[in-house]
């Protein structure tokens, strides 16, 4: 008889605990619930539960760092693809595919107008040596060679990687953020512009203005490690330079939207701040200036250039950007090149990849 | 639906265990079968289209078998005909997945139940299901459907009579479903997910270490997605009342492929043991027929995992080992435990590639660097690997041997074990955290067994 009520009492004790665990993870949920904006509640509940759950779970940081800490502790080196290391978060690149210069080659074989190269490297090919040890990474420097020598004679390739990995001890990647600084693209700006035969704005002329010493990018969203130091996002300003007159978005399904700047204030106050320099993705983007020089430059580019186009915009009377991320392979039919007297291919050596396989 | 997802765990499965304790035991059966359709419908509603169908054709067929069973040739005519129509239709549909909207989760489960009631009421191991409603529930019962695991309908018409239901068997439900669930999220999930990142990597530049983790870490990671499911429908079949049996009984560190295969995935095995070689084969006394059905059983086992040469393959050598322990080998494999435990370990492991690979082609290349014919021995990678993984491994390890299950046992004969089994209730609490943090981190890789 005693035993079965020790039975019991095992019994109720298990479900309360399981009951409490519950009622505490539901309450958190359904407080973000009423908090914010649902969309539980509109007819594609069935299939976005799941995904809704899973970012609006009541306690989701804690549980993901519960998760994400133990997992380190036990020795794995990397949260959700993205190498923890003491100094900056660091995104995994790896792939065993080879890359070439087809498309640049294709481009510059039927429009025939000066072209330019820039294949940017990501923090793991530059911080390699901060790496776990024999962790698993492409070789981003050999790939970025093999695509240049493969380019035709008349294509200039600018060696971003020599540029940035001689300045490895400066701040030129975010430390939470998957991309470059302001900082690292101006000096691939430097080298650049010189090569399409401008003289470039000396870094002297600019004022540095930090618009945020939190800054937490992307690469912190996903794997939420709050132990590395957050990041600066600075802002370039030139004010004896050239202005924008007109910014012309066109997004993938057509909509046209029109800025009187490239900037977006208000990515300052969203989780993706690094969205600042042109705003959210979006197709294409005319931007014109009050630069009197018959000077056009057409951009192919991936998110890597949008700290760089406030340099550019120093030069050209008119920049049109396309961006590859969207337009993929087809990104000769947004516009037409033969208007343009530069052509440029700014994109990290991974979205390449991705891009023209 | 998934049920390791948040939303079965978090939503779903709270609001069907409420109504199913509150409403009267009438009831529960027919409310049973209405959440197994709205399980199989979510999100997609075509899906229930191909059991219901299947569901009618079973239960006429049934009853049409019990009504011509004097006439052996028609009856024979019959199953031949059920047999061929469902799994000509189950490789369709199986095989056509990618694509096909009205690809149903559970289905080649649910062939093997829907033959083995017709097959079970044609040899008169039971009455055919008058009850329309109790053989759909059987059928569909969702818990082994989405899970794995098979039923006998004589198992299950006798459970279904008198279930049991009580706060215990709802602890000791809700517990399992835990277990189950941390199987599958915490462990077989990070070990699908380590192995995606060496799949990425092709078989000419693995070292023969990083080629023998890769197929430890995909054994270890089928093994716990398949028991972490099957447990979680133990769990979920307590919670409801009913006891599935049980689908794997700690086959690793066993010594010999034998004992291996037999707690591997039981009732599956055991479906086709009887419902194929007995069914078949039992009559003939000739020992090389008998050893063709031995072969082909596992052939077909094989060929249950999925309609491939890799899959016929692997049915076929494991038959093949099987039969030549059962001739050759036992006696000496019962003197020599550990060469035993070690001579299982490597041949399964090497069987393994089979699963993971593409083609025969790719197999061959994984075991030709297994043997150490690839480039390396050890390489930077491979060290990379083990060097990350190697706590997690042996964890994984530890668990899926017998040791394991053992702790529970030798801990409620000791005084002091009997205290720390007190903590159980809370040890799961913690647990079901761990579970929802895992599976916060979402869907890492596809889930390669889907259709099962």
């Amino acid at each position: 008889m005693k035993k079965i009520s020790k039975k019991n009492r095992m019994a109720y004790a298990t479900i309360a605990i399981i009951f409490a665990v519950y009622l505490t993870v539901m309450i958190g949920t359904i407080r973000i619930f009423n908090h914010e904006e649902s969309v539980i509640l509109n007819s594609q509940f069935p299939e976005n539960s799941e995904e809704y759950l899973r970012q609006n779970l009541g306690f989701h940081d804690v549980l993901f760092q519960l998760k994400s800490r133990s997992d380190l502790i036990i020795g794995e080196k990397m949260i959700q693809g993205v190498y923890i290391t003491d100094e900056r978060l660091i995104e995994k690149q790896f792939s065993y595919e080879e890359s070439n210069a087809d498309p640049v080659n294709a481009f510059y074989q039927e429009y025939v107008i000066p072209t330019y190269l820039i294949l940017v490297p990501s923090a793991s090919e530059i911080y390699e040596s901060t790496l776990p040890a024999n962790a698993l990474n492409t070789n981003q420097a050999k790939l970025i060679k093999a695509v240049y020598a493969d380019t035709e004679t008349g294509i200039r390739c600018v060696d971003a990687y020599h540029i940035l990995s001689s300045l490895k001890d400066s701040y030129i990647y975010y430390r939470t953020d998957s991309h470059w600084t302001s900082y690292g693209a101006y000096y691939v700006y430097q080298s650049a512009i010189q090569k399409m035969g401008f003289t470039p704005v000396s870094y002297q002329n600019y004022v540095i203005s930090h618009l945020s010493t939190d800054f937490r990018g992307d690469l912190y969203q996903k794997t939420l490690y709050d132990t590395v130091r957050s990041d600066v996002l600075d802002w370039y300003t030139y004010e004896k330079g050239s202005k924008i007159t007109d910014v012309q978005v066109i997004f993938q399904d057509g909509t046209v939207r029109r800025r009187s700047d490239i900037y977006d204030k208000s990515a300052l106050e969203s989780e993706n701040m690094y969205q600042f320099y042109t705003g959210e993705p979006c197709q294409k983007m005319i931007i014109k200036t009050d630069l009197d020089n018959d000077k056009k430059l057409l951009l192919y580019k991936d998110d890597y250039a949008d700290c760089m186009i406030p340099f550019l915009v120093q030069h050209y009377s008119e920049i049109c950007v396309i961006n590859l991320e969207q337009t993929g392979c087809n990104f000769q039919s947004v516009t037409d090149p033969s208007e343009y007297t530069q052509a440029m291919f700014l994109c990290s050596v991974r979205n390449w990849q991705d891009i023209f396989q | 639906m998934q049920i390791a997802s948040l939303t079965f765990v978090l939503i779903v499965l709270p609001v069907l265990l409420l109504i199913y304790y509150l409403i009267p035991d009438k009831a529960r059966q027919g409310f049973l079968v209405l959440s197994c359709f709205l399980l199989y419908s979510w999100g997609n509603p075509v899906r229930v289209l191909y059991p219901s169908a299947f569901l009618c054709y079973d239960y006429g067929t049934g009853l049409l078998l019990d009504k011509v069973r004097k006439n052996r040739i028609a009856s024979i005519g019959i199953v031949c005909f059920s047999v061929l129509i469902q799994i000509v239709a189950m490789s369709y549909i199986r095989n056509t997945a990618q694509e096909n909207e009205f690809f149903p989760f559970g289905i080649a489960i649910y062939t093997l139940q829907g033959l083995g009631y017709l097959i079970g009421v044609f040899r008169k191991h039971h009455a055919p299901a008058v009850n329309f409603i109790t053989l759909a529930l059987y059928l569909l019962f969702f818990p082994s459907l989405f899970a794995g695991g098979l039923f006998s309908y004589t198992e299950f018409s006798k459970q279904n009579k008198n279930k049991n239901l009580n706060i215990i068997s709802l602890s000791d439900g809700l517990s399992l479903f835990i277990r189950g669930l941390a199987e599958k999220v915490v462990l077989a999930d990070t070990f699908g997910y380590i192995f995606r990142e060496l799949q990425q990597i092709a078989p000419e530049n693995m070292s023969m270490l990083t080629a023998w983790l890769m197929t430890i870490i995909f054994s270890m990671y089928l093994y716990f997605e398949l028991l972490g499911y099957s447990e979680m429908a133990r769990g979920l079949g307590r919670c409801f009342g009913y006891e599935l049996p049980k689908n794997f009984s700690h086959p690793f560190f066993t010594p010999s492929m034998t004992a291996f295969m037999k707690s591997y995935n039981i009732t599956l095995v055991l479906w086709f043991e009887t419902n194929f070689r007995r069914l078949l084969f039992r009559k003939y006394s000739d020992k090389y027929i008998y050893y063709t059905g031995f072969v082909l059983t596992w052939v077909f086992i094989g060929a249950w995992y999925g309609i491939r040469l890799k899959f016929i393959l692997w049915g076929f050598l494991i038959g093949a080992v099987l039969l030549n322990e059962k001739l050759f080998l036992e006696k000496i494999i019962k003197k020599q435990y550990i060469a035993g435990i070690v001579y299982t370990a490597l041949l399964s492991q090497f069987l393994w590639v089979l699963f993971f690979s593409n083609n025969l082609t790719e197999a061959a290349a994984y075991w030709k660097v297994m043997f150490g014919f690839g480039n390396s021995i050890l390489d930077q990678t491979g060290i990379y690997f083990l060097v990350s993984y190697i706590a997690l491994i042996l964890s994984g390890f530890y668990i899926a041997t017998d040791q394991f299950r053992n702790i529970t046992e030798r801990l409620s004969v000791s005084d002091f074990g009997q205290k720390i089994m007190n903590f159980m209730p809370l040890f799961h609490g913690i647990l079901l955290i761990f579970c929802l943090a895992s599976m916060l981190y979402g869907d890492q890789y596809e889930r390669l067994w889907l259709w099962m």
